[in-house]
């Protein structure tokens, strides 16, 4: 008797530790946002990179426990999960992945056609439209500032900053950022097409001239001294990405342009989704604030993108008969890149089937990343 | 043989360069991380029912704060209130305050070398206790403070002859009032600046001021919230004024990289025109063809001749220009990894 009261208690203990005893609503509700995050990244293909880590770190950050110091949340310092979520919350996993991103970029088609960087400006209206709103929804300034550089669609970029100026809020906004941004195909083709004419639509742009290497080499150099005198909080995000497009366009370093287009960025982008997902704990992620959050970023995409295309409209008003710009390229200011580009693109051949615009666009999308960077990068110095 | 005189020259100017800017590095790393960033921040000359050292005795202090974002160490570096010698103040000076006071002259104390607590954290602080008791540890000075007189206090590098930072505290010192700055680690350069950018500030003209409200190994000014966000809360609560700066910024950066860019390409445009022609005698119009020819140009007549000439299929593919040039780099070569076999003979 003695004996299996004992093995009784012991199965009671053990229960009390299972997931299914600690398990709350809140809990199920996240592991359902994971599945439809891993549900779009396999099934739509919706940024699967982005997705499928987040997704799968959704699930893994919350699977109910009891806190009994075992060091196994992300949120106890000293667990696996804490360790990895440092580079998130110190800030040094965004700026490796602009390293990546930069030694994979090709800047040719915004040298060849500069003009086209003032759109990547203008689509950061979407940043401060949704810092003014998150002001009015009663965010304080360094939290609205957190919350608007969603508007940049550009996931390291809000990670990096929401962890200086609001690191409670950084799961949620990274987690609305990077799903706003596998949403763009739905999000942004509505707004093109109700900002804008049929002839607008149709518009051809001259090809892009040929960029030689010493431009391109240029390029990072000069990019990183402007900008970065301009904005010098800018600095981890931009000095590593001209230096990432440095190491590419050199033509001398190809060995460190690989690694950092390849293996590297591919590690951070794995250790960076699966933390963010997991941060995403119910206990700490379910509030009004994440609810907000999540309204404010989808406007912010609204905005960016209507701001993008409607400055391409004013922008055509100066511009001669040949060189008028297609508007439709005004939603790829957003970053996002280069599922924006690609955006203008597909809505660009339904009007014209021989219109190919992506080369184009891709110009506003990188202008975009440098143009949410220096956003970020004043933020900071106003805010931080 | 000039030929021959010219590479030689190169090869030997080359490293002398590469060696020269790896110093040049070199020095202006060493610059930033160096002790000058350390301040005097705070002293009590009388203590009486105040701060009690570990030997539970309340002693003058003189309190040292890092105003960088970097951690210092202070090891080695000298705090003296005998250094009025103006020759230690000069540009060029080579003496030591060992060289013009003596090695055994208790007013000068260096602070003692392989203690890890003389490291000072980003923007923290280290006391000092003045009590003229060296052996009671690192952080007992050798000399002690005149209660009635106008006390010198300098901090010098640990070379004995870099000036780092200098105080004198007025005479008439009142028991258990510290003397210090305004704010930790300011200079007066930086309150002037204050002054002049903050007109809500109150803190008066003056640098150092007499504290009631001692604060010793914590800061002389308490922050209690952000000024930054506390600004923006009272001048912009709608947001418009940071949208407009802000923006402003961005337009400003991007504008600056489109005209450096235009100006650049067009350079680019007439260079490459200007070789056309040098090279393949061409005209101006026939150069000005040739560098407009695009990768996607190659690539549409590269189609064409495929569909012209050859007989196949449709088929659903995507016709690239992939460049296949492998550059050679002993570090990838495999034959470099290989091992070499012995070969029995």
């Amino acid at each position: 008797m003695d004996f299996l009261s004992f093995i009784g208690d012991n199965l009671q203990i053990f229960l009390s530790y299972t997931g299914f005893a600690n398990a709350t609503s809140g809990h199920l509700i996240m592991i359902a946002v994971g599945l439809v995050f891993i549900y779009l990244a396999i099934a739509k293909e919706f940024e699967p990179m982005l997705l499928i880590p987040i997704g799968f770190g959704i699930l893994i950050g919350n699977i109910p426990f009891k806190d009994a110091g075992l060091q196994l949340g992300i949120y106890e310092e000293g667990s696996v999960l804490n360790i990895l979520y440092q580079g998130v919350t110190s800030g040094w996993y965004p700026p490796l992945i602009f390293l990546g991103i930069g030694a994979m970029t090709d800047f040719s088609a915004l040298i060849s056609n500069p003009k086209l960087m003032l759109i990547g400006a203008a689509a950061q209206f979407g940043i401060f439209g949704a810092y003014i709103l998150a002001l009015l929804w009663g965010f304080d300034p360094s939290q609205a500032g957190a919350i608007g550089i969603i508007g940049g669609a550009d996931g390291p970029t809000a990670i990096f900053l929401s962890s200086k100026l609001a690191p409670n809020l950084m799961g949620a906004i990274a987690v609305s950022a990077y799903s706003y941004m596998a949403l763009v195909p739905v999000i942004q083709p509505p707004i093109m097409r109700l900002l804008t004419t049929k002839s607008e639509r149709v518009i051809r742009m001259k090809p892009p001239r040929v960029v030689s290497q010493t431009e391109k080499i240029i390029f990072p150099i000069v990019g990183l001294l402007l900008t970065c005198f301009l904005v010098p909080s800018g600095l981890p995000l931009l000095g590593m990405l001209f230096f990432g497009n440095l190491i590419k366009e050199s033509g001398v370093t190809r060995r460190l342009a690989e690694t950092a287009r390849g293996p590297l960025i591919d590690v951070i982008t794995i250790l960076l989704g699966i933390t963010v997902g997991a941060s995403t704990q119910a206990t700490q992620f379910l509030t009004l604030s994440s609810l907000k959050i999540f309204g404010l970023g989808a406007l912010s995409f609204v905005i960016a993108t209507t701001t993008g295309v409607l400055f391409v409209k004013f922008f055509n008003i100066f511009l001669g008969k040949d060189n008028k710009i297609n508007p439709l390229i005004g939603n790829a200011g957003v970053s996002a890149v280069p599922d924006s580009a690609r955006i203008s693109q597909v809505v660009g051949l339904e009007y014209d089937s021989s219109n190919y615009l992506l080369m184009h666009a891709m110009g506003p999308n990188v202008a975009g990343v440098i143009g949410s960077a220096v956003a970020a990068g004043v933020l900071l110095g106003f805010l931080g | 043989m000039n030929g021959m005189n010219r590479l030689i020259r190169g090869l030997r100017v080359k490293p002398a360069m590469t060696v020269g800017l790896l110093l040049l590095c070199a020095v202006f790393s060493v610059q930033a991380q160096r002790t000058s960033s350390l301040k005097i921040n705070e002293i009590l000359v009388i203590n009486e029912t105040n701060f009690q050292d570990d030997y539970g005795i309340q002693r003058p202090w003189i309190e040292i704060y890092n105003s960088s974002a970097g951690t210092v160490n202070m090891a080695g570096c000298y705090l003296t209130i005998n250094a009025t010698d103006a020759r230690l103040y000069q540009a060029d000076n080579k003496l030591t305050l060992r060289d013009i006071y003596g090695s055994n002259d208790p007013r000068i104390y260096p602070v003692p070398k392989g203690d890890v607590l003389t490291k000072v954290r980003p923007n923290q602080h280290l006391l000092f206790w003045a009590d003229g008791r060296p052996t009671r540890g690192t952080f007992h000075l050798s000399f002690m403070l005149d209660t009635e007189q106008p006390n010198f206090i300098a901090l010098f590098d640990s070379d004995g002859r870099t000036f780092i930072d200098s105080v004198t505290v007025p005479a008439g010192q009142v028991a258990d009032i510290s003397y210090g700055l305004v704010h930790d680690g300011w200079s007066q350069k930086r309150l002037d600046e204050e002054i002049r950018l903050n007109q809500s500030y109150t803190g008066g003209t003056k640098l150092w001021k007499p504290f009631t409200q001692v604060t010793p190994s914590s800061n002389n000014f308490i922050l209690d919230k952000s000024d930054k966000v506390e600004n923006f809360k009272k001048n912009d609560a709608s947001g418009a004024g940071m949208t407009v700066t802000a923006m402003g910024v961005v337009f400003v950066a991007l504008l600056a990289l489109f005209l450096s860019f235009k100006y650049v390409g067009k350079t680019a445009v007439r260079m490459s025109k200007k070789r056309a022609m040098q090279t393949s005698g061409m005209t101006e119009e026939q150069a000005s063809v040739s560098t407009g020819m695009s990768g996607e140009l190659f690539a549409a007549i590269a189609l064409a001749i495929y569909e012209a000439t050859e007989l196949h299929d449709e088929e659903n593919t995507i016709l690239t220009i992939q460049h296949t040039a492998r550059n050679y780099s002993p570090w990838s070569s495999k034959i470099q990894t290989l091992r070499e076999l012995p070969i029995r003979k």
